[in-house]
């Protein structure tokens, strides 16, 4: 994706951080086990994995099951059921992105599970005046909704069937990666619809006679939408199933196997990698600083329901959960173990409390960011906040940005003091 | 603004804690004084340009016969070349006021400079200073100017330059980069002392060189190429693709980093303990430069004719190996650790 952000050296920022006094606790350093080894917290870290890509499981098929409610039977209650569904869903995924960079099998994969921006009139209708797609992309306006075939590129596909197979295949279709076809964005687009406020209050608005039968059916093909929300939220789960098994403990040929196999400083600098990456280029960078400073709502991440603030929120409480080995999972139980808090505080006990203080710090200001956006009187959503002139939002969305930056540059410094020279990532994503 | 403020912040509470530690060596003081002047004479480059295409499409708008549509698309593509050569600085006062997104916001794939051109040309009241300042960095630099000079199809209608609200949009924007390019020069003179005095800055514009030549392998020629991601070749993702200059832009990045990147590097190098890579990086600087001017073409149909495309491809490769050669050997030798960046995610 796009790559604009470019915030203070990181160097600078950490010659000059004022040493913070140790007031952040790392919850996992409990008394009597044995202290942790490089070894037993990237085993820790897999089993944290795949605590969360399990809840991640759960919740999707709660909300593959809410959505099958709503297709047999289209009422206002099975719409709001479907849509909180969505919601509870996307606490526990945005928690895993942490997993992503640095492990390659995850990358690889989540194209199809979470990709954003993406061009949704390759999906169903749109409103042809309020919808910018990308440049170049031949499938921006394909409504494969309304179409029994669609020609993107010179190729021709038969979608007169629409299954969870069909729509993997459709995704990037023509090469392009807003073509996004199947994941959490095209659930969530055809539960709320296009956002037709710009930087004013309200969400995507889609009528639930949407998917009415008959004549009652609005913007037409209903039954055909109702098949496409069917056919992916069914991917969503097996995709979710495929990558649960990968992190499974007692399968020697699986994911999990392999990394907790290799060099254990390999484990370490994939979690020290994927917390960095999240934390400036992907979370700070791409999806605030870029939205808020060209003032641009199509580069907001959960553009059509407006749940773009909890994204973020859980996408900073998973860098969290690497560092201390903890994750509250979605029935409220808490797992915790060996984690790189512990690694760093017997190399540098000043530098994991402040690591540990920069990531409380992190989450508050993400957590204002929640809270302002899901305030009950006079709520800001961030396609508000991003607003132009809106100096209240943009200071919100700056201290968060601020405080990620600064989460960066100790956990650079963890790596060096961890005897991690290279931060570099794999060539995930290349294809030379 | 507030990034700058914080780094500005940061940067002098760490130069008066390195104050009480040794000196830094004379020859990396003396590498440092040397980028100082260099990237100075840049600045200086992109303000007399920028100047320059600020004057002429203020003349033009103002109906001076002497000056047609031609002098001002040529002094518009100066100037972006002129910022070509600078792009790679990516510390100290171009962070301030998002200075560099102002110059340039890139990529764009959402096609958010025609959105944002459409609300700075239909908008009702008549364009004023504030209309540039309060309209987020996508309205503010060059791309915008080159939208407005280049677009196709903004050209084919009845607002195309030089119609009085476009003109009056295009001369309010000139002047809002010229008058940034003053600040720029202003503020970098000014940022003398502390750049000198805190030994950081040689990691920091390192890295400046590092990134830059990332970017440029991966972002500005592998990403239009189809070499990385879906493999989809597009025009769309290079650089200034309206004016169709994105391979003059890539050459201008690559002499400016020549000018004012690379002889701070060579010194460093010349007293490391690898002095041998000195010599290799200068060379392969030529040889990725031996491929202009032929390729001082359009990229769109270098990308549409597999033939035409091995030239592009023999650029690619060039520019590769002297990426390795910087950020893997020379950055090594000279003991410089790549940290996390932007171009980290996705």
């Amino acid at each position: 994706m796009t790559n604009l952000f470019r915030p203070a050296p990181l160097a600078l920022a950490i010659a000059a951080t004022v040493t913070v006094a140790g007031c952040a606790q790392s919850p996992s350093s409990a008394q009597n086990t044995p202290p942790a080894t490089k070894a037993t917290v990237v085993q820790h870290y897999a089993d944290l994995a795949h605590a969360n890509y399990e809840d991640a499981l759960i919740t999707a098929r709660a909300l593959d099951e809410a959505t099958d409610r709503l297709i047999a039977n289209p009422s206002e209650a099975n719409m709001k059921a479907a849509k909180e569904a969505w919601l509870a869903a996307r606490v526990p995924y945005q928690q895993t992105e942490v997993f992503r960079f640095g492990n390659a099998i995850v990358d690889d994969w989540e194209g199809q599970l979470n990709a954003w921006p993406l061009d949704e009139g390759l999906i169903d209708y749109v409103k042809a005046d309020e919808y910018q797609h990308e440049l170049g992309n031949a499938g921006a306006t394909a409504n494969i909704i309304a179409s029994d075939s669609v020609t993107v590129g010179g190729e021709t596909l038969d979608v007169s069937s629409l299954s969870p197979e069909l729509l993997a295949n459709l995704n990037e279709v023509g090469g392009s990666e807003a073509n996004v076809a199947t994941g959490y964005h095209a659930v969530e687009f055809l539960l709320w619809g296009q956002d037709l406020h710009g930087f004013d209050a309200g969400a995507g608005e889609r009528p639930i006679t949407d998917y009415a039968s008959g004549a009652d059916c609005t913007n037409g093909n209903c039954e055909r939408r109702g098949e496409y929300l069917d056919a992916v939220t069914d991917l969503l789960v097996t995709d979710l199933e495929w990558m649960v098994a990968q992190w499974a403990p007692g399968n020697d040929g699986n994911y999990r196997a392999q990394l907790t196999a290799a060099e254990a400083d390999q484990g370490i600098q994939k979690m020290l990698f994927g917390m960095g990456s999240l934390s400036l280029g992907e979370l700070a960078g791409e999806r605030m600083k870029v939205a808020l400073e060209a003032n641009s709502y199509e580069d907001e991440h959960d553009c059509f329901s407006d749940n773009t603030h909890n994204s973020h929120y859980y996408n900073g409480q998973g860098i969290q959960n690497v560092y201390t080995g903890t994750y509250r999972r979605v029935d409220g139980s808490l797992v915790t173990g060996p984690s790189l808090s512990d690694l760093v505080e017997q190399a540098n006990p000043e530098l994991d409390a402040r690591l540990n203080s920069q990531l409380d710090n992190s989450m508050a200001a993400l957590g204002v960011m929640k809270a302002r956006a899901e305030s009950s009187q006079n709520p800001m959503a961030f396609d508000e906040m991003i607003g132009p002139g809106n100096a209240e939002g943009e200071q919100i969305i700056t201290n968060s940005i601020l405080a990620l930056v600064e989460q960066t540059g100790s956990i650079e410094q963890a790596a060096r003091e961890l005897g991690i020279s290279a931060l570099s990532p794999d060539d995930a994503g290349h294809a030379f | 603004m507030k990034l700058f403020s914080q780094a500005l912040c940061l940067s002098v509470a760490a130069f008066a804690f390195n104050a009480q530690a040794a000196n830094p060596s004379q020859i990396e003081a003396q590498a440092r004084k040397l980028w100082h002047d260099n990237i100075e004479t840049g600045y200086q480059h992109l303000n007399e340009q920028t100047r320059e295409f600020a004057q002429r499409a203020e003349r033009w708008c103002a109906g001076h016969t002497a000056e047609g549509r031609k002098e001002v698309e040529q002094a518009w593509q100066e100037a972006f070349l002129a910022w070509q050569a600078v792009r790679f600085v990516d510390f100290g006062p171009v962070e301030a006021n998002n200075r560099a997104w102002q110059f340039q916001f890139w990529p764009d794939s959402k096609n958010l400079i025609a959105r944002k051109a459409r609300y700075l040309l239909s908008a009702d009241q008549a364009p004023a200073p504030s209309t540039i300042e309060d309209a987020g960095v996508a309205a503010q630099g060059f791309p915008m100017a080159e939208y407005l000079l280049f677009d196709e199809k903004f050209n084919n209608s009845d607002r195309a330059l030089p119609a009085e609200r476009s003109c009056r949009v295009l001369s309010l924007l000139a002047g809002h980069i010229s008058s940034n390019t003053d600040k720029l020069l202003n503020d970098w003179q000014a940022f003398e002392e502390p750049y000198l005095s805190n030994d950081q800055y040689r990691d920091a514009s390192v890295r400046a060189g590092m990134n830059a030549l990332e970017i440029l392998e991966e972002r500005r020629l592998a990403q239009p190429m189809g070499l990385r991601g879906t493999g989809k070749r597009s025009v769309y993702t290079a650089d200034a693709w309206r004016s169709s200059k994105s391979l003059a832009t890539v050459q201008a990045s690559l002499e400016g980093l020549k000018q004012y990147f690379l002889p701070s590097l060579l010194q460093l190098l010349r007293n490391s303990d690898q002095p041998e890579l000195a010599d290799r990086i200068e060379a392969q600087f030529e040889e990725v430069l031996e491929n202009f001017p032929a390729l001082d073409t359009p990229m769109a149909p270098l990308l549409a004719n597999d033939h035409e495309f091995a030239r592009l491809q023999g650029l690619w490769v060039d520019v590769s190996q002297l990426t390795t050669l910087v950020n893997d050997q020379a950055a090594v030798a000279i003991g410089v650790v790549r940290g996390f960046n932007s171009s980290d995610g996705d």
